[in-house]
């Protein structure tokens, strides 16, 4: 029956059939809740009552009049400096274990390894080495003789705690970012070396030169990956403090799901999300115009 | 805090949990429909002829509980089937574990009508208990049910209470001889002198577990209204512009518990506790006290201590010598009004109240008024005179207005512990509060 079409109109079938699979699981499983998101956004649904009262603009005007709701975006900033020192000691690494050393796929799979963990048991385990009595590294710091540091509260003091909790978070996702770099850093053409060592180029030299010019859009991916990583934030401070102490570990997305489960507040939860997403496009849209600038040079 | 898909899966939470739960429950009809007939039933007679859908008198049909207790289901609920089944030899009853957060669990079931037959009550506001749940007034009990006006709307019964609680010192008998405390202390000044010998002893006093925020409960939703000896003192909180004072009910409680961590008398960082290891703890006496509902005696007990060697008392929150604690009910059962087998899920839930002995079990006061406790615990408690005062079921205004301010009272205990200036932790939440009150219209 399909020898009567003409030949475009059977390559159309082929293409939409082979299509529609794939894309009725993504309008499921995203675009529709993506925009029932944006629809509870503007009602203030309580969560399981059955009516949804529309309310127009209201939830987002109360986001935006309570100055309180953006104050925890502080707390982020941790994650965001952890983010960066992250990334410079994964391209340290991959250099590193790019170049000719014995052994250096144990070492990678060493340093990839974290990431593999699921991220609770990882906030479980975090939540034994800090503890302050019996924690594993106040333990070793006391054992070594500092003790006044080994009594350090890692989790309890204001300020800290969002570095203590990120440093977590780079002992995690660092090998993650480590095995993109070493992507990218196997697809630079070895002539290029050869030829800057022939011109008499050291090392820095060719690290500075080289490998980093070429690893421009990798590492502009993996920064956008600690950034949007950074603003949403919630698995450890969730698991290992509740957002303690008093509130000085709370994160953005940890506000929005207390907002939702604990006080009911469906609504105003969703605008919160909906929010979030607009930052995320924000700030990376920032982040992409500052570092491409420089880039259309080279 | 490296995923990008994070958001994308936080939108789903949101959005699929009416396609989730529509999966489970085709599951649950068909369940329902497949199920061995029990209804060729054997002979012995139900004696409880209430109007069922049989009009034999017996009852029959499957009952499924939704239960938090995972760790009953194999071990005691079988025990509960088989001696429920002496009685009901044709009612099936089936167990569902619930998953950890029991609350969220039923809510969402609520949201896609698919609820089990018998259930506890999640936190909604009374009004709505007539939309999901079947009046209990007609359950055939020995003695008048306690809490009775908590679960209920326009006269009529929809929940009751699975045990009540009360809360106290937990404390480990040994650790207080081994400090020299002879007497329990019926003052706050004797309290704190018996926190001192314990501390001077080696023995962490109190253990707060201030840290999961949870054990901090007690401080602030029962003692307020017993310290102000007055047990709507949480629904007066309508009418005032800023219910978080220094000297009320409130500022009193917290007070309480800063002065324990001023005096170094709660654990050595109050910021990383362990809730698990202070049982242990609490259990082998290198922690002395508990300020808890009475639940946590059993837990102590079943961590490895003798039970002779736990002691349980009423904190004496001031110098008076007055005595005073707060009954609280936990969980309140409560039967799907669209329950397909009413009656025989009726039945094992006066069994349950009745026969089933879980109060002893799960370490609470019966739900039934003028049961006495198995526990000596609770036997030791009373001894002491104590005035049990029962709470009253929360206004949902209050609970609207604490809700829209966002307050959550252990995290501002938490709060008020941990600033320097206490006044501006309450002046704070006092202006949280008017706000919202205004913003309501209350």
């Amino acid at each position: 029956m399909f020898g009567t079409l003409s030949y475009k109109t059977q390559k159309n079938i082929i293409i939409f059939s082979f299509l529609l699979i794939p894309v009725a699981l993504l309008l499921l499983f995203t675009y529709y809740p993506a925009l029932k998101l944006v629809w509870f956004s503007f009602t203030d649904w309580d969560g399981y009552s059955p009516e949804k009262p529309w309310v127009g603009l209201d939830n987002y005007k109360e986001v935006f009049s309570n100055p309180d709701i953006f104050g925890v975006f502080t707390h982020n900033f941790a994650y965001f400096v952890m983010g960066i020192v992250q990334n410079i000691v994964a391209i340290y690494f991959a250099v590193l274990l790019n170049g000719r050393l014995r052994g250096r796929n144990v070492f990678r799979l060493l340093l990839f390894l974290p990431y593999i963990m699921n991220g609770v048991a990882v906030a479980f385990m975090f939540g034994y080495v800090f503890d302050t009595t019996q924690g594993s590294l106040n333990l070793l710091l006391q054992a070594v003789g500092l003790t006044s540091l080994g009594e350090t509260s890692w989790l309890g003091t204001p300020g800290l705690v969002n570095y203590s909790l990120a440093s977590t978070g780079l002992w995690r996702f660092m090998g993650y970012n480590m095995v993109i770099y070493i992507a990218s850093l196997q697809a630079i053409p070895r002539d290029i070396y050869e030829a800057a060592k022939i011109d008499g180029a050291n090392a820095w030299q060719t690290f500075w030169r080289i490998t980093l010019p070429n690893m421009k859009p990798v590492i502009q991916l993996n920064l956008f990956l600690t950034v949007t990583g950074a603003l949403e934030v919630f698995d450890l401070p969730f698991v290992l403090t509740k957002g303690g102490p008093a509130g000085a570990s709370q994160t953005y997305v940890q506000r929005v799901v207390e907002t939702a489960f604990a006080y009911n507040h469906y609504g105003l939860a969703s605008a919160m999300s909906i929010i979030l997403l607009f930052f995320v496009i924000i700030v990376v849209g920032l982040q992409q115009f500052v570092l491409s600038r420089g880039g259309s040079g080279k | 805090m490296k995923k990008k898909g994070l958001l994308i899966a936080f939108m789903m939470v949101f959005a699929l949990t009416a396609a989730l739960t529509g999966c489970s429950g085709s599951k649950g009809n068909a369940g329902n429909g497949g199920d061995p007939g029990n209804n060729n039933g054997s002979s012995s007679a139900a004696e409880q002829n209430t109007t069922d859908q049989g009009a034999s008198g017996k009852l029959s049909g499957k009952v499924t509980f939704l239960t938090n207790r995972t760790d009953m289901i194999g071990k005691e609920y079988d025990d509960y089937v088989k001696r429920f089944n002496e009685k009901y030899p044709d009612i099936l009853i089936e167990f569902e574990a619930s998953q950890t957060d029991y609350n969220q669990q039923i809510k969402v079931r609520m949201a896609s009508g698919e609820l089990p037959d018998l259930m506890f009550i999640p936190d909604i506001p009374n009004s709505d208990l007539p939309k999901y749940f079947a009046p209990l007034d007609d359950l055939e009990l020995s003695a008048e049910v306690t809490f009775k006006d908590f679960k209920s709307y326009d006269g009529k019964l929809y929940g009751i209470t699975t045990g009540n609680s009360t809360s106290g010192i937990v404390y480990n008998k040994k650790a207080f001889a081994d400090a020299g405390i002879t007497e329990i202390p019926r003052t706050w000044d004797e309290f704190l002198a018996a926190c001192e010998k314990l501390k001077q002893n080696g023995v962490i006093p109190l253990s707060s577990n201030f840290k999961d925020k949870w054990p901090l409960g007690n401080w602030v939703y029962d003692l307020p209204r017993v310290i102000e000896n007055n047990k709507n003192f949480p629904n007066e909180r309508l009418d005032m512009e800023a219910p978080f004072s220094m000297d009320n009910g409130y500022g009193k409680a917290m007070s309480l518990l800063r002065t324990l961590a001023e005096k170094d008398y709660l654990e050595k960082d109050i910021n990383s506790t362990n809730w698990e290891q202070s049982k242990k703890d609490v259990a082998n006496g290198k922690m002395g006290m508990y300020f808890l509902g009475n639940w946590v005696i059993n837990q102590v007990i079943g961590v490895g201590a003798e039970s002779d060697n736990i002691g349980f008392f009423p904190l004496p929150f001031d110098n008076s010598g007055e005595i005073r604690a707060g009954l609280n009910p936990d969980f309140f059962y409560a039967v799907n009004k669209d329950s397909k087998n009413l009656e025989a899920t009726k039945a094992f839930l006066t069994w349950m109240l009745e026969d089933s002995g879980y109060e002893d079990f799960a370490g609470f006061i019966s739900p039934l008024e003028g049961r006495e406790s198995k526990l000596t615990q609770l036997a030791e408690f009373q001894a002491t005179g104590v005035e049990l005062q029962e709470g009253t079921p929360d206004d949902p205004r209050v609970i609207e207005i604490s809700n829209k301010a966002q307050i959550d009272l252990p995290a501002i205990a938490q709060e008020f512990v941990l600033a320097k200036d206490p006044q501006a932790v309450l002046d704070k939440w006092n202006k949280a509060w008017a706000k919202a009150k205004k913003d309501l219209g209350y």
